[in-house]
């Protein structure tokens, strides 16, 4: 159940009356903001390098070759997740604008009665068209808690974000095709050269059970916010695969191969959207043999105001604070606030969400009894009762499933 | 003595590609492993920019890694495909770096390198890039 209960207000605050301080200096860079005893910086801290692309906002550079690109948390405060706030993810290269798009072809093959080559134009007209506000999120977000370091992008917590989708279900085409008994997964083709530039190799293909295939939220979507797709969010159409690992919804879509078991292509085998089955120890090689594939995302908070590293002038003593929270397939039941390093906790409010598989709002208004230092932790627990651990559990060598609880430091003036 | 006859060098050929496509790691021999043509692309309209949209080019030059012995075939290895980025932005145990390159050769087709190049490359980034995340996961004692 959604708790939507507000945080009691502590009785000194009652008694004394305070009202709410302003917050300054919230956008300070999110990470490294030195605040140690207070003093500035002889530099500006460094932070990490902005994107400069249009259509988009200053994300953090991950990489430019590919370009990956996360949205700090700070970004991530609003309700629908604007389209220049969406954090990329490529794998190989962007392909060139299709003249036509209405033309663009997908097509339906492998276990099916009738394969299919459908247009986008037919895609629009022939199926029911949904519009849902659904969770992207990388399979590696949140890889950079982990120590020592996993391979690969150090995403912190914003591989993710929860912009409205709209597309026909991938459940409806499927039907058209006609499922053979046969059928029991997918695999997906993007029209992404390779980094390599070849164009006749896939750069990635990654598939799922057909259950997760059929499910209502599970969508071939054309626009993003309401408009058309943006080539760098896969335009024409791409996939939304939503609760499970980004690399499922597959970007510039171009075929969907059902297959007779699970499917093999690149990104399906190895350590790639795995996780250990046998605990590793942290930084060794580990066995490929011995892993399970990533399917749900885990449980995960964001506090999205203020900012790590925020200046709160002197004299505050309650701070509103404002986070996202989503838990893969599960709904977010609880979200907890603390600030005194875990030894207490105290009950946010929790947003119940638009629909399934879209983040939920929280909210909570924090004492902070004198000027100084604070850390604000936030953990949230799913509906079925699992939580975030304190620290990113499960290494694994290409760095999956890590969701510690999220934290934010700020500094009360003196 | 036997005579070598036709059914002999048959066999032999055989054993042959068998073997040269088995051990054939990086895939060379090999057609793509899934038989499979993308759907033909519709030529773009001729007013329309076929790179509107895309991300800003990315050139990195070697002096974008730090210097140090191996520098030079690390940059060239590794930036044919990604950039310089996405290496600096870890650190590794040697462990990790040389399955790394395993994963470039296996998912990503590098070309295997020769193995004194290999070698050269990996004592660079496990010197350069060594895992920098202290904290509790630095001095397990399971960690070589």
């Amino acid at each position: 159940m959604l708790r939507s209960g507000t945080l009691k207000a502590s009785r000194r605050n009652v008694l004394k009356g305070v009202g709410m301080a302003t917050v300054v200096g919230a956008s300070l860079p999110p990470i490294g903001a030195a605040l140690a005893q207070g003093t500035a910086p002889a530099v500006a801290p460094k932070g990490p390098k902005l994107l400069e692309m249009d259509g988009k906002a200053k994300l953090a550079v991950l990489g430019d070759k590919p370009l990956v690109a996360e949205t700090q948390a700070e970004l991530m405060d609003d309700s629908v997740t604007p389209t220049d706030k969406l954090f990329v993810r490529n794998n190989g290269q962007v392909p060139d604008v299709t003249g036509d798009p209405k033309a663009w072809k997908i097509k339906i093959d492998g276990e099916v009665n009738t394969p299919l080559e459908l247009s986008v134009g037919d895609l629009m007209s022939r199926f029911p068209n949904v519009t849902y506000q659904l969770m992207l999120e990388c399979g590696g977000n949140g890889r950079s808690f982990f120590s020592p370091e996993a391979r690969g992008n150090q995403w912190t917590n914003g591989g993710a974000g929860c912009p409205q989708w709209t597309g026909v279900r991938l459940a409806d085409v499927l039907k058209a095709a006609g499922l053979k008994s046969s059928a029991i997964y997918t695999g997906h083709y993007g029209a992404d050269p390779t980094l390599a530039g070849e164009t006749n190799k896939p750069t990635i293909s990654r598939g799922m059970p057909i259950a997760k295939a059929m499910e209502e939220h599970t969508i071939i979507a054309f626009k993003l916010n309401g408009k058309d797709m943006p080539l760098i969010h896969g335009a024409p159409v791409r996939l939304v695969v939503p609760g499970w690992a980004g690399s499922l919804s597959t970007k510039w879509l171009n075929r969907i191969w059902i297959r007779d078991k699970q499917h093999d292509g690149p990104g399906m085998g190895g350590f790639s959207y795995r996780l250990a089955k046998t605990p590793i120890v942290p930084g060794t090689k580990g066995d490929e043999k011995d892993t399970v594939i990533l399917e749900s995302m885990p449980v995960r908070s964001v506090i999205t105001f203020p900012a790590d590293g925020a200046r709160l002038a002197a004299g505050t003593k309650k701070l509103d604070l404002r986070g996202q929270a989503w838990a893969g397939e599960a709904d977010i039941k609880t979200v907890d606030i603390s600030t005194d390093y875990g030894v207490t906790w105290k009950p946010a409010k929790v947003d119940p969400a638009p629909n399934k598989y879209a983040w939920q709002r929280f909210t909570a208004a924090v004492d902070l009894p004198s000027a100084g230092y604070y850390e604000v932790w936030a953990k949230a627990t799913d509906s079925k009762g699992v939580t975030q651990p304190f620290i990113a559990g499960n290494w694994n060598p290409q760095g999956y499933g890590a969701n510690p609880i999220n934290r934010i430091r700020v500094l009360v003036a003196s | 003595m036997t005579q070598l006859n036709i059914t002999h060098v048959v066999v032999f050929s055989l054993t042959a590609v068998f073997l040269l496509v088995a051990l054939d790691r990086a895939g060379e021999l090999r057609g793509p492993q899934a038989a499979y043509v993308p759907p033909a692309k519709p030529a773009p309209a001729a007013d329309i920019d076929p790179d509107k949209g895309k991300p800003p080019l990315h050139n990195d030059t070697v002096e974008d890694l730090p210097d140090g012995k191996g520098r030079e075939i690390t940059f060239y290895t590794c930036t044919a495909c990604h950039g310089v980025a996405l290496i600096k932005a870890q650190g590794l145990t040697r462990d990790l770096w040389d399955s790394s390159i395993d994963l470039m050769i296996e998912k990503h087709r590098m070309p295997p390198a020769k193995p004194a190049d290999r070698a050269e490359i990996l004592d660079y980034l496990a010197e350069q890039f060594p895992p920098r995340r202290r904290g509790r996961g630095g001095d397990n004692p399971f960690l070589k």
